[in-house]
């Protein structure tokens, strides 16, 4: 069963993303939601999602450190992470690189995008 | 088609092992079902002879079987449902909305880089195309001259222009308030054209209350349109007005601006009305071989401003030389050539005419070095100073003087040739030539 995870701060943009994906829940995704980077990293190697959207500016742990545990030092496979940064600040596409983000995607985002990009990743 | 999908619902919720736990406090069995049937959830040993339904609004979402004590979770069951309906539709209109701030961001972006009112309009489309489904789309621009809405950009050609107050368009233009028209042919003042179409919403462009325009879409297909639909339309055109005014009021500055050199270059012109239409031939001429060099639009704007005021510093130089008949004494001669030095003097307080200061100066500097004021040789001379002494030149020599008359087309193409290296600059004489021999005499 194909799983998406988001993780971000703001329940705001948690629900969003949730509401934007709804079209494929009816298709069988499982929608996971995580509040902060450890919470992620636990629904990560406990899950295995295949798709996770990531935000970068978090307390704590922050998108870039998550991202850098997950597929340089846990080197956890068959993951694409979406990492979300917000309009006006300069994405550090070498940092990005660096820990190894798929790509990246600016808020406020393009609902349409969004679900373009699952499901592609996801196949459907 | 349930909004809620039951199942999804207490899977979520974590619900499923809590209901476990009270169903096996009460020592009951509890079977929830979907309303197609489904196995949602089963627990506990015992009879279930009583169903209780799970209700949103008039829709029933499924049924607990069980004993007379599961009664109690119902309403709470009930409760979860309608409260998650509930957050659902605001997730909803949340989304929608932040779909609104996510286009509206894209447009402000792009918008703020046009200046061109026909582009901006184009932007607009574009942006309106992600957000809403039409078949035609116009944005019109109000001309309060002519009292008409003209087209600045269309899908099609189902538009066409039409006048304030006339039409749907015009009725929104003068009333300053937008429309849906679901059902154009139930409409007396629909205008049809050569394209059909069914459902219409227009929208003005108001700056302060002021009218300067309206955006159109149309369907083909009756009742497309929603007050939520005419909604976005309307928080579209807001910045949509600011941009396509600012466009205007950029335009006119140019205008102006343009009109007012001009005005400046004729003030010569009025001292030494043989030089009348000189100014505008040089600036032809200019231009001609500006644009075969491939010159950009933003080095022609520079070339044209310099060429229109490339003698205005002739107005330091005295009457009884600037307008002698004869033929002038070196001393005279002297005098006149600081026209070229007064010309860059006159204009240098003019921060906007930063860049066109050389041409002015340097018309008179000769390719090999034996010109003035400053003897520049060669690629030194600013390109827009090579141009205009080949223009020049070549109007001079064309044009009647009271000392004698002048030459035509060919020998005039003959002079530049025989100069070309010396006074004018090889590749620029090649060009003028090439070009100019695919056209008359001009003027």
């Amino acid at each position: 069963m194909p799983q998406i995870l988001i993780v971000d701060d703001e329940p705001l943009i948690r629900m969003l993303l949730e509401q934007t994906l709804e079209e494929l829940e009816d298709e069988g995704v499982e929608i996971i939601t995580a509040e902060n980077g450890e919470e992620a990293l636990s629904i990560i190697r406990d899950k295995n999602p295949q798709l996770v959207f990531l935000d970068i500016m978090m307390p704590k742990m922050n998108g870039f450190e998550v991202c850098n545990k997950v597929k340089n030092e846990l080197k956890i496979e068959g993951i694409y992470i979406v990492m979300l940064t917000a309009k006006g600040q300069e994405f550090d596409i070498d940092k990005g690189k660096c820990v190894g983000a798929d790509i990246y995607m600016t808020k406020p985002f393009d609902p349409d995008a969004i679900v373009a990009k699952a499901r592609e990743v996801l196949g459907l | 088609m349930s909004t809620i999908n039951l199942k999804r619902l207490l899977s979520k919720k974590k619900l499923i092992p809590l209901i476990k736990n009270i169903a096996s406090l009460y020592k009951e069995g509890v079977t929830i079902r979907a309303s197609d049937g489904t196995l949602i959830f089963e627990a506990g040993e015992g009879a279930r002879p009583v169903e209780y339904p799970l209700t949103l609004g008039d829709e029933t979402l499924g049924v607990v079987c069980g004993g007379e004590k599961t009664a109690e979770i119902i309403d709470l069951l009930n409760y979860i449902i309608s409260s998650e309906y509930e957050k659902k539709t605001l997730a909803k209109e949340t989304l929608d909305k932040y779909k609104e701030i996510t286009l509206l961001s894209d447009l402000g972006e792009r918008i703020t880089a046009c200046l061109n009112k026909r582009q901006v309009a184009e932007l607009i489309i574009e942006e309106i195309r992600k957000a809403i489904k039409f078949d035609g789309i116009s944005v019109m621009y109000l001309n309060r001259d002519t009292g008409m809405l003209q087209i600045l950009a269309s899908s099609n050609q189902a538009y066409f222009s039409i006048a304030l107050g006339a039409g749907i368009a015009g009725s929104v233009a003068s009333k300053g308030k937008g429309e849906i028209v679901n059902d154009v042919s139930s409409d007396p003042r629909f205008i049809p054209g050569p394209n059909p179409m069914s459902s219409i919403m227009c929208v003005p462009l108001k700056i302060n209350d002021r009218v300067i325009g309206v955006i159109n879409v149309h369907s083909v297909l009756p009742h497309v349109y929603s007050a939520k639909s005419l909604k976005l339309l309307a928080t579209i055109a807001a910045p949509a007005a600011i941009a396509i005014e600012n466009a205007r009021l950029y335009e006119d500055m140019r205008e102006t601006f343009l009109a007012t050199i001009q005005t400046l270059a004729a003030t010569i012109e009025k001292r030494d009305t043989y030089t009348t239409g000189h100014t505008e031939r040089v600036s032809d001429y200019s231009l001609a071989i500006g644009k075969s060099i491939g010159l950009t639009d933003s080095q022609l704007d520079k070339l044209k401003l310099a060429s229109i005021l490339h003698d205005i510093g002739k107005i330091g130089v005295k009457d009884t030389i600037l307008l002698k008949k004869g033929k002038l004494t070196d001393e005279e001669f002297a005098e006149m050539k600081k026209h070229a030095e007064y010309g860059h003097e006159i204009l240098s307080p003019i921060a906007q005419l930063k860049e066109i200061l050389d041409g002015v100066k340097f018309h008179h500097e000769r390719y090999d070095g034996k010109g003035y004021p400053d003897g520049l040789k060669g690629d030194e001379i600013s390109m827009e100073a090579r141009i205009i002494a080949i223009a020049d030149s070549y109007d001079a020599m064309t044009s009647d003087r009271p000392y004698r008359k002048g030459l035509t087309t060919e020998k005039a193409k003959e002079e530049l040739a025989r100069c070309s290296g010396t006074q004018f600059d090889p590749e620029i004489v090649e060009i003028f030539l090439k070009n100019s021999a695919h056209k008359g005499r001009q003027g």
